[in-house]
């Protein structure tokens, strides 16, 4: 960065204290597709919505829950692009301090230093700030973690959170459902149901997409037909 | 208070309009619009084609330098919608960098690990203010090792996709109206129907018949991955084919 005609930063405060960039980023955030996060007592579950702009579309060249470490995986609400750009940017960070320390990277570290980056954009010369929130999800010796970190590169741990267009509504569900001994598989039901709460038209397991770690400390994304399995539970 | 617009500059730079909008990124979609051209790709079972106008606005023009079908390497094709000046820079970057992938990890680059290095370029321009966002609309083709038959699209967002069909440039949403309906049921065209499809869609969509000197054809073939240009001589045959079929 320090982009040569650009050394003065684009975010700047107003008279009243704000950062009006990064409230703008937050408004794109909130018009984008809902993602939300749920950590269970053994494991942590992320989901979200995938609508796709036409049918001619091909379903299968699009994921957009990311893993960043074998035991860590991220979910966004936004632009799409910009998170591209963050999950490089974590997974070679994830990379470079398991070279140095020989360990994997721990979750709290992980989000520290995205957001970290996420921060700089804030500030640096030239540049906006990234128009995604993230939610990630891992387990390592620390037990299950879920993070979600903001454009402005502000991060909370979670018991459960919620993203983009259907915030309020999905959040108010979970805050009724969620129950601290909660196991994964309520947790994947409970998601399920959530993403179902403000979801226009059939949900199946081709228009979202779910994203479980448990004990075995290994993220992955679940195939369309084990989704279908879940929503057939759940009816 | 709370400075509305954030002093006017979110409809001149990339940054943030107070609805979370880029409007420096929504003008460049309207330029690709406003160049005046649609172009249309369809994947087949087999094969990729890609079809677009060809307008050669005066007639002592060279007609042979006008086009907007590139080879990026022998395998990979892009067609590029919208500002022909854009639309060259990345295609030379495109090329660059396909060649240094060769050269340095010993395979051709896949279709989609290009789509995915034009539209990660393509978001630099929309979080950098030195640098506005490219007017081109981006449809890479080839054959995928794995995979088979592979079309991305890649817009000046930032986005990419891969597509069964898809359009772009001033009909565009006319086209995809028309390759919705053709595509719903998931067929698997050959050869000759994914050209047959592709052609016929813009004829559709333009509402007009047309010669072979005025559109350009490229295509990808599962049993020949080399991405060619069709010659007018096969245009033609495709459209005698066409009418002769309706």
């Amino acid at each position: 960065m320090g982009d040569s005609q650009y050394s003065f930063s684009l975010t700047t405060f107003s008279p009243s204290g704000k950062l009006v960039q990064i409230e703008h980023a937050l408004t794109a955030v909130g018009s984008g597709q809902t993602s939300l996060g749920i950590k269970a007592a053994n494991g942590v579950v992320i989901a979200t919505e995938k609508k796709l702009p036409s049918i001619l579309v091909d379903e299968t060249s699009v994921q957009k829950i990311q893993c960043l470490t074998p035991n860590i995986g991220v979910v966004y609400s936004g632009m799409g692009p910009d998170f591209r750009v963050l999950v490089r940017k974590s997974r070679k960070l994830a990379e470079q301090y398991h070279r140095l320390y020989k360990e994997p990277i721990p979750v709290t570290q992980l989000v520290r230093e995205t957001a970290a980056v996420m921060q700089e954009f804030t500030q640096s010369g030239g540049v906006r700030p990234f128009g995604v929130s993230l939610l990630v999800a891992g387990f390592d010796d620390s037990g299950p973690q879920l993070y979600q970190v903001d454009p402005s590169g502000s991060y909370f741990s979670w018991k459960a959170s919620a993203m983009g267009k259907n915030v309020s509504n999905a959040k108010t569900f979970l805050e009724k459902r969620y129950t601290d001994d909660m196991e994964l598989d309520d947790a994947v039901h409970t998601a399920i149901l959530t993403l179902k709460e403000g979801f226009e038209g059939q949900i199946s397991g081709k228009n979202i997409e779910i994203g479980i770690i448990g004990t075995d400390k290994k993220f992955r994304v679940l195939t369309p037909a084990e989704i279908d399995d879940y929503l057939a539970e759940v009816e | 208070m709370s400075r509305g617009s954030g002093g006017g500059y979110d409809r001149h730079i990339t940054i943030f309009s107070p609805e979370g909008r880029l409007f420096q990124v929504e003008y460049a979609f309207k330029a690709v619009k406003a160049a005046g051209i649609t172009s249309i790709g369809v994947r087949g079972k087999d094969s990729v084609c890609v079809v677009t106008q060809k307008k050669v606005p005066d007639k002592l023009l060279d007609q042979t330098s006008v086009t907007h079908l590139f080879p990026i390497t022998k395998f990979l094709g892009l067609l590029a919608t919208g500002m022909t000046a854009d639309a060259r820079t990345l295609v030379q970057q495109a090329r660059n960098e396909a060649a240094e992938f060769r050269f340095r990890y010993g395979y051709e680059m896949p279709v989609d690990v290009l789509a995915k290095w034009i539209a990660d370029k393509s978001q630099v321009y929309t979080q950098h203010a030195y640098m506005r966002p490219l007017g081109v609309v981006a449809m890479v083709l080839g054959i995928d090792e794995e995979n088979g038959p592979q079309l991305y699209k890649c817009d000046p967002a930032g986005h990419f996709y891969g597509h069964k069909a898809t359009s772009a440039g001033s009909k565009e949403q006319e086209a995809i109206n028309f390759l919705e309906k053709k595509m719903k049921n998931d067929p698997s065209f050959s050869y000759e129907e994914t050209v047959q499809t592709a052609i016929s869609a813009l004829q559709s969509v333009l509402q007009e018949d047309f010669k072979a000197t005025e559109i350009e054809v490229g295509v990808v073939r599962a049993d020949n991955p080399i991405f060619r240009v069709l010659s007018t001589e096969e245009i033609d045959e495709h459209l005698t084919a066409i009418s002769e079929r309706d």
